[in-house]
């Protein structure tokens, strides 16, 4: 059987399994809840993998435009009655516009620049979000319209699904049209590619802005989705989380990005609690105390890791930078439907003008 | 509420006093980014965990002198810093990392990540606050008197804690102005900083002179932690604001600028003093005390992205 023929199977063999994950899972409701919410996370980490991987600018801020967003949409429904869907067009495009102006702002200068300002700036619309009590609801958080006039998971499993599908689509297109070369060889050597011809700020600015755009519809459809947005998801670790995502995915690949996502929000998951056989548990509730000490808990069925599974995750990011620049999971992919000639890969490639021996 | 001479005095002073803990903080980031080229994205957190060891030393050794876990709090930090300058940002400067600038952000990103929830699951999220190191004695002269907690000059207030925290970071500028500038291993930073062939040439190791800088300007962020945990209380993201505070700095007075960076620490404080004070809302004026900062920031990018005294770039 030939190569290629294989991969369709492959690939729509994956297809319908993802479409029949309702079906599967219809007597877990919970799991479905975070295949959905792993849906959300895999069209952040790969939108901030077309910006950071593809177009090589770092923005801590993916997050910001993501709450710029669902803030939008939640206070133009509860002040004005504005539908859910006209709320997350607005959103959406309110997140554009202050992609516009960060990126005019910080888009000109060296690409440290845009990294040091949107950190900053996510730390500021944070406190601001939870000192604007009348506007946000502060530290309690704003409720939002559901989407959709039904208590099942299902649709929603299939609108996340479908926005995924959809960006994916849209910003592989992107990436293999010639706007894509602009934005690889604005990564590889700005002079070069502006010394080409590529009007190196427009199109920064342009896939800053478009990225932007794509953080806000997902997060505009989560929290309808979720029906309630706190400023606790501009805190460090949800932007931490979605590039040690990326990261694990492979930066440098938009689907390794999203596949990364879905397997780290469910390893987040199973995580949470270490089962342990019941023959320990009396044991376990002796050591509790202890455990306590140390930042661990007990659970029903085990051990809870609290926050120490999200230092797991911050270590894994950090050695997968050092040690495997393409990801885990993208050279998984790529072995397994590796094209005729080899794609590009991080590690292939040097930076001119920035190794200093 | 009236703004009156004597409150706009309280504001610039208090300003100033937290400005020299600013400054001696930003001055180790662009220590370290004159010497390595790097922005370190977990400079907060350092200092966020020199206010904890500072803290738990106190805690566990009561009699212990606050100047001694002061400087073993900096030392502490500068043991982390050296160590993962050495697993992580060494390979870079060798060249065994391809794309090093893009690495430098994530890397110092993934880092503080792992230090804040490393330090989460240890000491947990509730608030912890060291006492001050010393009570004032108590005078009256006056226009200029004194208890245990207050100073009063012409009836404004200053407390022990702000006092102490930006008396030790003044004497701790001082000392690292005079290691910079006037002894042999802080003029190896500085011309390591300007060209490292040119310094290679006359004998200094640039990979030791980067390990170095690396631990220094943690353990200039660990000592200031260690200065605030006794004016402000912490909690174990207390770096994020801190970090986001040492960019505006060290941008402001020009990225790997070292008098740039104190001249930053002295005008942030100030601004974000005044700018706080002068909000009426106290609950809006918290969270906007960091907001000035950000204008701050997108004004130079938007007039002189160099800052005051940044080299071209």
């Amino acid at each position: 059987m030939n190569r290629s023929l294989l991969q369709w199977i492959m690939a729509g063999a994956a297809l319908i399994l993802v479409l029949a994950v309702p079906l599967l899972l219809s007597n877990y409701p919970y799991w479905l809840h975070v295949a959905i919410v792993g849906f959300f996370y895999a069209i952040l980490a790969s939108s901030w993998t077309l910006l950071a991987g593809h177009a090589g600018q770092f923005s801590f801020g993916h997050m910001a435009f993501m709450a710029i967003a669902a803030y939008t949409t939640g206070i133009l429904g509860r002040d004005l009655g504005l539908p859910p869907v006209a709320g997350i067009i607005v959103g959406t495009l309110l997140s554009g516009f202050v992609g516009l102006i960060v990126g005019f702002l910080c888009l000109r200068l060296r690409r440290t620049y845009l990294a040091l300002f949107t950190i900053a700036f996510s730390e500021i619309l944070r406190l601001s979000l939870n000192s604007e009590l009348d506007l946000t609801g502060g530290p309690n958080g704003l409720h939002l319209e559901r989407l959709l006039e039904t208590t099942s998971r299902v649709p929603y499993y299939y609108i996340m699904l479908g926005l995924l599908l959809a960006s994916l689509a849209f910003m592989y297109w992107l990436a293999r049209s010639r706007f894509g070369l602009f934005f690889r060889a604005i990564r590889e050597d700005e002079e070069a590619a502006a010394a080409m011809g590529v009007h190196v700020v427009r199109y920064k600015i342009m896939v800053f802005v478009i990225t932007s755009m794509i953080a806000g519809l997902a997060g505009a459809v989560e929290a309808h989705y979720i029906e309630f947005i706190t400023p606790n998801i501009l805190i460090i670790a949800q932007m931490s989380l979605v590039i040690a995502m990326a990261v694990i995915g492979g930066i440098e690949s938009l689907v390794g990005a999203a596949i990364g996502a879905i397997l780290v929000q469910f390893a987040l998951e199973f995580l949470r609690e270490i089962p342990l056989p019941e023959a320990l548990m009396p044991w376990v509730v002796e050591m509790g105390p202890r455990l306590e000490a140390i930042g661990l808990g007990v659970g029903e069925h085990g051990i809870l890791t609290n926050a120490w599974r999200l230092v797991v995750f911050g270590l894994v990011l950090m050695l997968t930078l050092r040690f495997a620049r393409n990801g885990l999971i993208f050279p998984i992919i790529d072995r397994l439907f590796r094209q005729r000639a080899r794609k590009e890969t991080v590690a292939k490639r040097v930076q001119a003008g920035e190794v200093e021996p | 509420m009236e703004i009156t001479g004597q409150y706009l005095m309280n504001l610039i002073l208090n300003g100033l006093l937290i400005g020299f803990i600013y400054a001696l903080m930003a001055l180790g980031l662009t220590l370290i980014f004159s010497v390595l080229g790097v922005v370190s994205f977990a400079h907060g957190e350092f200092y966020m965990i020199g206010g904890y060891v500072l803290f738990f030393l106190l805690d566990t050794f009561t009699g212990l002198n606050p100047l001694i876990a002061v400087v073993l709090a900096g030392l502490a930090t500068f043991v982390i810093g050296f160590i993962f300058e050495r697993l992580f940002l060494r390979p870079m400067a060798k060249g065994e990392i391809e794309r090093p600038g893009e690495y430098a952000i994530l890397v110092t990103f993934g880092l503080a990540f792992f230090l804040q929830y490393i330090v989460l699951a240890i000491v947990g999220p509730y608030p912890k606050k060291a006492q001050r190191f010393f009570d004032l004695p108590t005078l009256d002269l006056g226009w200029i008197s004194s208890t245990a907690t207050t100073l009063r000059i012409f009836d404004i207030p200053l407390s022990a804690a702000r006092l102490t925290a930006a008396a030790l970071a003044v004497i701790l500028l001082v000392i690292a102005i005079y290691f910079m500038y006037r002894t042999w291993t802080g003029r190896g930073l500085r011309a390591t900083s300007q060209d490292k062939q040119a310094a290679s040439v006359v004998g200094i190791n640039p990979l030791n002179m980067s390990t170095l800088a690396f631990g220094l300007g943690t353990m200039l962020a660990g000592m200031s932690g260690a200065a605030l945990v006794t004016v402000f209380s912490w909690v174990p993201a207390v770096g994020v604001p801190a970090s986001s505070k040492s960019f505006v700095i060290i941008v402001l007075g020009g990225m790997g600028s070292l008098p740039g960076a104190m001249l930053g620490g002295l005008i942030i404080g100030l601004v974000e003093s005044l700018g706080a004070g002068l909000l009426p809302d106290p609950n809006r004026a918290l969270a906007y005390k960091d907001a000035f900062g950000l204008a701050i920031f997108a004004l130079v990018l938007l007039i002189k992205p160099t800052g005051l005294f940044g080299r071209e770039l």
